[in-house]
């Protein structure tokens, strides 16, 4: 147990991370598995250094394919360039996309409005206005009634300006008179 | 002008400064110090040679498109090893998707069986680190191949810096499991010397 210890903290020192405790300095001089640990811990950086040549030496002459990041330079301008055209020009753009919806308005109402009536829909008006031109009595029906919601709307004025009256008298302990009384009121 | 001394012996970061200010040789001087590295890094986890150029070309294409979001205060090497595991990591999924299973492939559980094997008549520490497998091979590479610290490593692999931590040191414990039937035959080879002289 103290051994495994002792090596994560050696890993750790390893690692510029905190220092090794003493008693685990105690500990890797007398455990010579830790001691061994703790020097091959130790060598790792310095023979890792020395045998990066000849490691990297082995690598295959990879083929780098200069055609292909010509390629893709060509393709980033190609991005950036878009992008950019897009960023610069952004009241153009708009300008045009608003000048489009304009003239599709405006084409649309206007076919809309020249268009003929077919046949069948001027069979359709005309027989709607026979229809009402049939039944008058539908058409005063209509306008009394309308006529009656007016009174309604009248009446409920005149009574709330009367007890608006009343209320003021009572309060403030006056008259009100009405000298010229208009007809509706 | 961009260029103002040898480029051969320009920091990472000041090429990678003048790339994205649009030098095309800052970049190829990037990528002729890093491509070999890129390559040893992403071998172990390819099924072959041809996978791992691939990755790499990959790699600094990608790098290019993003050059001009590289902040100069950071190291290169450390962004650059991010933006490679994100491809890399992409990459397996798609061929596992496209092979149809999840998991280790066969092939792969064979390569690092067989290099195992070769590791054991093999002294190089590298060598030996490269059959440790993925995770682990990774952390050391980038600890001591890129000499990155703990954090950055944490930063490009995307995991915590206990995390990375942690996998060193499982790494090393491994490592010198495997180096030691190699030293131990050296030794013995050194003694039976000894006895003969």
């Amino acid at each position: 147990m103290l051994c495994r210890l002792t090596r994560w903290l050696i890993s750790r020192a390893e690692d510029g991370g905190k220092e090794m405790p003493r008693f685990a300095g105690r500990h890797a001089a007398r455990c010579g598995a830790c001691r061994e640990y703790a020097r091959f811990a130790g060598r790792m950086s310095q023979q890792f250094s020395g045998e990066m040549p000849a490691f990297l030496a082995k690598v295959p002459d990879t083929s780098w394919d200069p055609a292909g990041l010509e390629a893709e330079i060509l393709r980033t301008q190609d991005r950036t360039l878009s992008r950019r055209r897009l960023a610069l020009r952004p009241l153009p753009a708009a300008a045009a996309v608003l000048l489009a919806a304009a003239a599709a308005l405006v084409l649309f109402q206007v076919v809309k409005r020249d268009r003929p009536l077919s046949s069948a829909e001027k069979r359709m008006a005309i027989a709607d206005l026979k229809s009402v031109a049939a039944a008058p009595a539908g058409f005063e029906g209509a306008v009394a009634e309308a006529d009656s919601l007016l009174d309604r709307e009248r009446r409920i004025l005149e009574n709330s300006v009367v007890s608006a009256f009343e209320y003021l008298q009572d309060r403030l302990n006056i008259m009100i008179e009405r000298r010229d009384i208009p007809k509706t009121l | 002008m961009i260029e103002n001394g040898p480029i051969e012996r320009k920091p990472d970061e000041e090429l990678a400064r003048e790339a994205r200010a649009g030098s095309r040789l800052s970049f190829e001087e990037l990528v002729r110090r890093y491509k070999p590295r890129l390559f040893v890094y992403f071998r172990p986890r390819l099924g072959s040679d041809q996978d791992a150029e691939d990755l790499v070309q990959e790699t600094f294409f990608k790098i290019y498109r993003n050059i001009r979001h590289y902040d100069p205060a950071f190291r290169f090497s450390a962004w650059l090893y991010t933006a490679a595991n994100r491809l890399a990591v992409d990459s397996y999924r798609r061929k596992k998707t496209a092979a149809g299973r999840i998991g280790p492939t066969v092939a792969n559980d064979a390569d690092l069986s067989v290099r195992a094997a070769e590791d054991t008549r093999s002294t190089s520490l590298w060598d030996a680190a490269r059959t440790l497998g993925g995770k682990q091979y990774r952390v050391l590479w980038l600890r001591y191949g890129e000499e990155l610290s703990v954090d950055d490593i944490a930063l490009s692999l995307g995991k915590s810096p206990l995390a990375v931590r942690l996998l060193l040191h499982r790494a090393r414990m491994n490592l010198m499991k495997r180096m030691r039937p190699a030293s131990a035959r050296a030794a013995a080879v050194t003694v039976e010397e000894t006895k003969a002289g």
